[in-house]
């Protein structure tokens, strides 16, 4: 956070505070209350941001857990309930470090670690679609068309359902959205190697891995851009 | 005991929450509220707690979370809830011993107390770990040499003439039944038709599990099937088909209950309670004859973390204590077969759950992600259960942590995840490479050096 803000208002430190409390009524009213007299791109980097990367923190040293992640994910979208509208009135793109449709894949059940890498992604600045568990192969490629994703996170427990994977690679490339769309894949199922062999962009071993890796994704592909 | 049809009635009937509202307030907000309560607290300093008071109140806790919250099935959309007479009565019709296994192979396995000197059921193999068919039964035949191992517990078949196997497909049946057809026959050829197996993990589904129950080539009456608890406090039709299906068959039900620490329950206290309560509801839901503790780290996963055997050894001694359930604690490491720090990971891992009211299950390498894993590191496994049941938790504490320090956590942030089968082994006589015996053979002198000898 900036000092000028800090100093400036005291509510920002407060908004930063309800975030990492999870405390939705409070994030609610102190961003209704500053969206009125700052920027609200400022609030957003300088009050709401910090906080949410202070939840990730706090959960990689298990300090809180999920539970708390996700109470501050709550927070956070209440806040920008106040945000958002202005952003868009001042015609501001939601500031992002890149937008990610992510799942367990079809066939498998197991989403605890998906849960924690969505988290980790939103609490990193991440725009998160979560497409929850056992999500057909063409759901995840519907929704990335339909959000213009930058990148499609798959998970995956069991090694059951790794062929699945297979297909959403195959039907990326028979839609010739593969230069469009980056992959990361990871779950228990999933080794770096057999990452590399599908083609996916990325690989994540767990959250905080999976976290680095979109960042650097992200930058790689604005490079590129550039 | 209730019966199976009671416990769909119930499912039937419960109360209707969505899922989120059913992870955050039925048992993230208990959970809290319960180790406030009880004032629980973790200590990083030590894996094996020694206060009896704490064990019993992680019990009481554990059974209140039980009665608080019941099991969620996710088709459902509801809770189904147990009386406390139904919760103890399920304690009380618990058998503390069953056989397994047939004929002269048959073994009692039985519930085992905190610092019991009997020797413990060794249950050995890569358990979880999702094989090719031709490497599947190779390994197997490595486990079912090993005279230590009683019980086999080994991966799934993943790949079937070249074809991966997909879950709810066909071939997810054919690769249960290629599994067990693999056991069997490493089992004869090793001269132990009769062994006690806890199989079918090929098939995720209901479809793979219903298709291995064959008594010539299949799931026998003797034999075991994980019924997992869904994370957290959850189940759903799938894990309760197979449980009421090869229960009335007569086979043996095994409630696997593998918490996140760091997730539903919180932290490993949470996680601690979270077990107890999980494994008294599957003794109600499912039938379950005996349990795996399974904690998962959230970033490490190995149960050979100092959290995750913590939680090991809490919830053995309190289960143990207070009921007759028969407990696997399970040993899975961030190391590789082939290395010298999956030894280290063993000893502290299998010390903590054998001195703790467990039998050791195991060895898991490389948390089944590599099929980097042998007979003989499950024999070293074995060697030292049997004779950590000389040491009290004091002592299993001290050699635990020092183990600990040898591979927490450079070597479990950078684990040498070691090599296949082929290369461990001379696969034509079964018998493990001069470099890696070496490398067993240094582990057993590591351990004599603090009282633990091996003959």
């Amino acid at each position: 956070m900036t000092q000028a803000l800090l100093k400036e208002n005291p509510e920002c430190r407060n908004l930063y505070d309800s975030i990492v409390k999870g405390n939705i009524e409070e994030a609610s009213l102190y961003a209704k209350n500053l969206v009125n007299e700052y920027p609200p791109l400022d609030i957003i980097q300088e009050c709401m941001s910090p906080a949410m990367k202070y939840v990730g923190d706090l959960f990689e040293r298990l300090e809180i857990f999920l539970p708390e992640v996700l109470a501050s994910a709550d927070a956070f979208e209440a806040a920008m309930k106040y945000i958002g509208p202005k952003l868009e009135a001042q015609k501001i793109a939601t500031p992002t470090k890149g937008k990610v449709v992510i799942g367990t894949i079809q066939g498998d059940i197991h989403d605890l670690g998906k849960n924690i890498v969505a988290l980790m992604l939103k609490a990193h600045g991440f725009e998160v679609y979560d497409l929850g568990r056992d999500v057909p192969v063409y759901k995840f490629v519907e929704k990335a068309e339909e959000v213009n994703a930058d990148i499609i996170a798959v998970s995956a427990l069991l090694s059951t359902s790794l062929p699945f994977i297979k297909d959403l690679v195959r039907l990326l490339d028979e839609k010739g959205l593969r230069s469009k769309r980056l992959l990361m894949v990871g779950g228990g199922a999933v080794t770096r190697e057999w990452a590399t062999a599908i083609g996916a962009d990325g690989y994540g071993e767990n959250a905080a891995e999976a976290v680095k890796v979109a960042i650097e994704l992200m930058q790689r592909s604005k490079v590129k851009g550039e | 005991m209730l019966s199976f049809v009671d416990i769909i009635k119930r499912a039937e009937e419960g109360v209707k929450v969505s899922e989120r509202e059913f992870d955050i307030k039925w048992v993230y907000n208990n959970v809290k509220e319960l180790i406030k309560e009880y004032d629980l607290k973790y200590n990083p300093e030590e894996l094996i707690p020694l206060s009896e008071d704490f064990i019993d109140d992680v019990f009481e806790a554990g059974l209140n979370l039980a009665l608080k919250t019941g099991i969620y099935v996710v088709e459902y959309g509801s809770v189904i809830k147990f009386s406390e007479e139904e919760i103890k009565e399920g304690i009380k019709t618990a058998p503390a011993r069953i056989m397994v296994g047939e004929g002269a192979d048959s073994r009692e396995l039985y519930a085992r107390k905190t610092e019991d000197q009997r020797p413990p059921f060794i249950m050995g193999g890569q358990a979880g770990a999702p094989l090719p068919d031709d490497l599947h039964f190779i390994m197997a035949l490595s486990y079912m040499q090993e005279p230590i191992i009683d019980g086999i517990n080994h991966g799934g078949v993943a790949v079937v003439n070249g074809l991966e196997v997909r879950t709810r497909s066909p071939l997810e049946a054919l690769a249960a039944i290629k599994e067990l057809i693999n056991l069997r026959e490493a089992a004869r050829i090793a001269g132990r038709p009769g062994i006690h197996l806890l199989a079918a993990e090929s098939g995720v589904t209901a479809i793979g599990d219903l298709a291995a129950i064959n008594h010539e080539y299949g799931l026998r009456k003797t034999d075991a099937h994980l019924v997992p608890v869904l994370n957290e406090m959850k189940t759903d039709w799938d894990r309760l088909i197979k449980a009421i299906v090869f229960k009335v068959r007569g086979g043996i039900n095994c409630a696997l209950v593998d918490p996140v620490i760091g997730g539903y329950f919180g932290g490993p206290v949470g996680v601690a309670v979270g077990f107890v309560a999980s494994f008294l509801l599957s003794r109600i839901v499912y039938h379950a004859d005996y349990y795996i503790i399974h904690p998962i780290h959230h970033k490490w996963v190995s149960t050979s973390v100092p959290e995750g055997m913590w939680v090991l050894a809490t919830v053995g001694q309190a289960v143990s204590k207070h009921t007759n359930f028969i407990l696997f604690g399970d040993v899975w490491t961030s190391n590789g077969a082939g290395s010298q720090e999956i030894f280290w990971e063993i000893t502290a891992n299998t010390i903590v759950n054998t001195v703790t009211g467990s039998h050791p299950l195991g060895v898991s390498a490389t948390n089944g992600k590599y099929p980097h894993a042998s007979g003989l590191e499950t024999r070293f496994m074995g060697e030292v259960a049997h004779v950590a049941t000389r040491l009290n938790r004091k002592n299993a504490n001290e050699i635990a942590l020092i183990f600990t320090k040898k591979y927490h956590p450079y070597k479990t942030q950078n684990p040498d995840i070691g090599k296949p089968i082929y290369d461990l082994y001379d696969v034509k006589t079964m018998t493990p490479r001069d470099w890696w015996l070496e490398k067993y053979k240094l582990a057993i002198k590591e351990v004599a050096e603090y009282g633990l000898k091996i003959v």
